[in-house]
């Protein structure tokens, strides 16, 4: 990112003439947005105090909110929510990241190979991944990571049915499988480096290292914003993990907020207090993401 | 001005390719457009000018994969529905078998349900306090009544006095063993079928059926959700057929209860079953069943019989085809033991064909239509079919006169128990009102399963999980509305 | 690339590391590959309900059966396919062209209400999709009455705020003086847009393509919601129809799911040149 050239930017940059433009390349993803997007929320937000029901809902005020906050299990999925992603992001975040550092020297077909091969867990349909890990994760000795464990004298686990490594397995199983993502979009922006900035710094006889902490790492600081905060907000809504592998179990240990405004939509019909829940969800992500804006934000924006 | 204009173009522009994909979309479905307009359970109050008898209606119904036939057959269906009653359209919506809760759920909660979803009697509570469901009673002939035999199967489908649809089948749910191992152990197993046994004995066969430590007594699939099927199985046969007594206490807080809780850890801790078994799931324990690694499985299913014959049949041919490291099994059909002197409940399953209104009231005429087309798809040819091919056990005349023509093939013996078994079926109870049932569902999601699983795993006791119950039942039901013995 | 010394004074160094490299990447690649592996192998079973897991590594026969009664299972099964590509390419179009757009309007131009309306864009993404699927189902299903249509499992879809966000991070690093200097030469933004940024843009822009595509291709519940008749499902619910009440058409489902699976090999592989070569601004300058 061509630093020097931020602060000066602000002032000389795009001419306020420009305002039209800018509204019209917007617009339809304005207009998409208010329709399929904004509409559904401000539904939710309005359901949210309500007694809903299908034939006639009831104004009850507040009462789904005071619910939630009284609620222990709501306060004990944030806390497994919290968990899972401070466990998951950054970790993901740091593996794709080296993995995105160790394709590039590579020759092209090895690249193109390595990134298809990282990439093609998408293709697999989430059915097929939890028959697979169910499989890995089986608690009998022939179990394949009871196996694998077992070659180090470690005695079998059951993994995905008790309290303590449930969690733990779903956490892993982020670690292994979900960084098709971003590793492309990583790979994109480190090609997206100009060699020049290299070759300056090779002048001043920079080394592998400083490299990658003077010139890859500032440049990628968009790009990390962005995978760090859909990452959150994605950890945040996780879902089908704990629906397909543990069904939030053993003793609620794996139970997500997803999970449990799903169970409570769906599975109870009680639409006002999943609403409700969204909403405070949908606060604590938000103040989150403006701590990482600000954190990470600042020689990026503008 | 110039500018102004142009970005006036770069908009037209945009919307032009907008409204171009749109259009694209709509091409494609000219066939499937009036129906969506004819927006399900509003019947056709257009159509009421015209003779009573001959109105058009539409009726939609959203229908999972019952059966590998049922599928291949919906066009089928649908058209003899349209021959039989030729106003009438039949618009079958399938579905896959594990979403279909999710969509039903979504229409529900939007108001806007099909006209009839193939669903589980024990649902009925969950969407009647929606206020979503349809009571045909009034609409219902005397020959579609008839047609039920026995005749409680209808019961099944009620709540208070309301009927809100037709049962397709009643399959019991229980425990299935090999007969070679079976025999090994001594277990007498003709004589189990025809007469039962209790938890004692039943713990004894076991005990001995993993003495040898090649494999296990028992194994049942427990994971995630299974606990809540496994620790009822048990309880209907300690005296808890349903969670309410029959003045409505709630059930699970009886002495019976804590009985059966002791009884799962005991036969983990003999060893009888395996430690992991908080995470053996519906696969694993099949696969465990096939390869000889157990003696006993459950839940276990009529088809169980035919999915090991058929594993059998592989095995013979040597092709490879057959599950890795499987042997040949004999599937025989076991009842669940009895605890602590109770009679025999069995767990039973209805599934059927359920009606469900829209936000307008239905006119009397599309009610009927609706009852015409639930009766329709539950009795006759359509039954027959599918419930031969689920092993499942006829509840209408007619779907069993359809089904005389269609052999197959079951172990006699296995036939008789779960004939037997059927006597003593859990009893239908439209006397628990929704709301209640729909807390009981509750408690049991949010406590029982979760301090089961921790059970299983042995993280808590017995005892501890039963003062848990009980807390909670207590904060639910009040101190006089649940079972104190 | 010059992150990476481009010629070591030893090819056996250079020939070590790469080596190296490509050991733990392969490690790291076999839990990532471990389920297509998987997929396809279980694809080549019998085309027989299957009453267990089977848990095997390598399977004991091969045939083809399965794909065989894919294919013969519906009359619908390539149209499966055919109705997945139309909705994932039409949302894949649009959201390149439009969230593109929307992306460069939210890094480049400045104009009023740009950082507000951002945030609300953002904010959109952390309401979890349970609650707002049943107010959206009754929109697009009772008040617009699109049930079953291309339109409806598209429409939503069309400009996906992950993606002006992707957009917006990336454009914010291209060079703000190229702008700056075609607007002297007296382009307009639409111009700048069309023949500057995206042209600059393309390694995001292909990488947006190819995830759009992907998640529109394994989205599976909002066109449960609105599709209601076999002949307009897509693959991923075609597929869901070899499950039935107690018993799965395991390996007929798997290989569905591999012949699914082929039409994202090849974008894969199409688009993949453009994010190879990355892209440098001076050949743009030039």
């Amino acid at each position: 990112m061509a630093q020097p050239a931020t602060k000066t930017y602000k002032k000389r940059m795009i001419k306020d003439g420009d305002w039209a433009w800018a509204y019209a390349f917007i617009a339809v993803a304005l207009v998409v947005y208010a329709l399929f997007t904004a509409y559904p929320v401000v539904s939710a937000f309005l359901i949210s105090f309500q007694e809903y029901k299908p034939l006639g809902s009831t104004y009850i005020g507040l009462d789904n909110y005071a619910e939630t906050l009284r609620d222990d299990l709501f306060w004990k999925s944030i806390r497994n929510t919290i968990k899972y992603t401070v466990l998951t992001v950054p970790v993901n975040l740091l593996i794709s990241f080296v993995i995105a550092i160790l394709i590039l020297p590579l020759r092209k077909r090895l690249q193109t190979t390595f990134k298809a091969v990282y990439y093609l867990p998408a293709v697999a349909s989430g059915v097929t991944m939890s028959v697979v890990w169910l499989w890995i994760y089986d608690p009998l000795p022939e179990g394949i990571l009871n196996q694998l464990i077992g070659f180090f004298g470690i005695h079998n686990q059951n993994w995905l049915g008790t309290s303590d490594t449930s969690m733990f397995s779903l956490v892993l199983m982020s670690w292994l499988s979900s960084h098709g993502t971003s590793i492309i979009i990583y790979l994109a922006a480190l090609l997206g480096i100009d060699d020049s900035y290299y070759e300056a710094a090779e002048l001043d006889g920079a080394n592998f290292l400083q490299k990658l902490r003077y010139i890859v790492l500032p440049f990628l600081k968009p790009t990390t914003l962005f995978l760090l905060v859909t990452g959150v907000i994605g950890s945040f809504q996780v879902f089908q993990n704990a629906f397909l592998m543990t069904g939030g179990g053993p003793d609620n240990a794996t139970t997500m907020v997803g999970l449990l405004i799903f169970n409570n939509a769906f599975k109870y019909f009680e639409f006002g207090e999943a609403a409700a829940q969204s909403l405070i969800l949908t606060v604590i992500i938000a103040t989150i993401a403006l701590i990482q804006f600000k954190a990470f934000g600042k020689d990026v924006e503008y | 001005m110039k500018s102004r204009k142009k970005v006036l173009t770069s908009i037209l522009a945009t919307t032009l390719s907008l409204s171009v994909l749109a259009a694209c979309g709509n091409n494609n479905n000219n066939n499937a457009s009036p129906s969506a307009s004819d927006s399900p359970s509003s019947g056709s109050p257009a159509a009421s000018s015209a003779a009573p008898e001959a109105a058009k209606d539409t009726i939609t119904a959203l229908l999972p994969p019952i059966s590998p036939k049922y599928q291949e057959s919906i066009a089928q269906i649908e058209k003899d529905f349209n021959a039989l009653y030729p106003n009438l359209t039949l618009k079958i919506e399938p579905a896959g078998w594990e979403d279909m809760t999710q969509k039903l759920d979504t229409q529900v909660n939007a108001g806007s349900p099909p006209d009839i979803a193939f669903i589980g009697s024990s649902s009925i509570p969950k969407y009647l306090e929606q206020g979503m469901l349809m009571d045909i009673t009034d609409s219902v002939t005397p020959e579609m009544i008839a047609d039920y035999n026995p005749a409680v199967t209808l019961d099944y489908m009620k709540s208070g006095a309301g009927l809100y649809g037709f049962p397709a089948y009643m399959v019991v749910h229980s425990i299935g063993g090999n007969k070679q191992y079976l025999e090994e152990a001594g277990v007498d197993w003709k004589k189990v079928q025809q007469e039962g046994w209790t938890y004692e004995q039943f713990r004894e066969a076991i005990k001995s059926g993993a003495a040898g430590g090649k494999h296990y007594g028992f194994v049942f699939a427990t994971a995630g959700v299974a606990a809540r099927d496994y620790l009822t199985i048990l309880a209907k046969n300690a005296g808890m057929a349903d969670p309410f007594t029959k003045d409505l206490k709630f059930a699970y807080t009886s002495k019976n209860y804590l009985e059966v809780l002791k009884a799962v850890r005991q036969m983990i801790d003999d060893g009888s079953m395996p430690k992991e078994l908080s995470s053996v799931d519906a696969g694993k324990r099949w696969n465990m069943f096939l390869t000889g690694q157990t003696m006993i499985t459950g839940k276990g299913l009529a088809t169980f019989e035919n999915s090991a014959k058929a594993n059998n049949a592989k095995l013979e041919a040597n092709d490879g085809s057959a599950v890795k490291d499987s042997i040949k099994v004999d599937y025989i059909v076991l009842p669940v033991p009895t605890f602590a002197g109770a009679q025999p409940v069995s767990t039973t399953v209805i599934d059927g064909y359920v009606t469900f209104r829209g936000k307008k009231e239905p006119t009397a005429e599309h009610k009927a239509n609706v009852a015409k087309a639930a009766y329709y798809l539950a009795s006759g040819k359509v039954a027959a079919v599918t419930n031969n091919d689920l092993f499942a056990s006829h509840i209408t005349e007619s779907a069993k006169a359809a089904a005389a023509s269609l052999t197959i093939e079951r172990s006699a013996e296995n036939l008789a128990a779960v004939e037997r078994m059927l006597t003593f079926a859990t009893p239908p109870r439209p006397d628990i009102p929704a709301e209640l049932s729909a807390k009981a569902i509750k408690l049991e999601d949010e406590v029982i399963i979760p301090k089961m699983q921790a059970l299983l795993a042995n993280e808590i006791t017995p005892e501890k999980m039963y003062d848990e119950v009980m807390k909670a039942a207590v904060k639910e039901f009040g101190a006089d509305g649940v079972v104190q013995d | 690339m010059a992150l990476y010394k481009k010629t070591h004074a030893n090819p056996l160094v250079r020939r070590a590391r790469d080596g190296a490299i490509v050991f733990v990447l392969l490690l790291f690649a076999l839990a990532t590959l471990f389920p297509i592996y998987f997929m396809v192998i279980s694809s080549f079973g019998d085309a027989v309900e299957a009453g267990a897991m089977n848990y095997t590594l390598w399977p004991g026969k091969f045939t083809l059966d399965s794909y065989k009664f894919f294919f013969d299972y519906s009359e619908y099964s390539l149209r499966w396919i055919w109705n997945s590509l139309i909705v994932a390419a039409c949302v894949m179009v649009s959201n390149v062209v439009f969230a593109g757009m929307a992306g460069y309007a939210f890094s480049k131009i400045r104009f009023r209400g740009r950082n507000v309306l951002f945030a609300i864009l953002l904010c959109a993404m952390m309401i979890p999709y349970q609650v707002t699927q049943v107010p959206l189902y009754i929109l697009v299903v009772n008040t617009f009455e699109m049930e079953n249509t291309y339109t409806a499992m598209i429409m939503p879809g069309l400009v996906t705020v992950f993606n002006v966000f992707l957009a917006k991070q990336f454009m914010s690093s291209i060079p703000t003086e190229i702008i700056e200097s075609a607007k002297v030469e007296g382009c307009n933004q639409f111009r700048i847009f069309f023949r500057i940024i995206m042209p600059l843009s393309k390694t995001v822009l292909a990488v947006m393509a190819i995830l759009t595509f992907m998640d529109s291709w394994n989205t599976f519940f909002w066109p449960l919601l609105v599709t209601n008749s076999m002949d307009m499902q897509t693959i991923q619910l075609g597929l869901k129809n070899f499950r039935f009440n107690s018993t799965t058409y395991f390996s007929p489902m798997m290989a569905g799911a591999t012949v699914a699976a082929l039409p994202m090999f090849i974008l894969f592989f199409s688009l993949q040149k453009y994010f190879l070569q990355g892209v440098t601004v001076g050949a743009v300058k030039g």
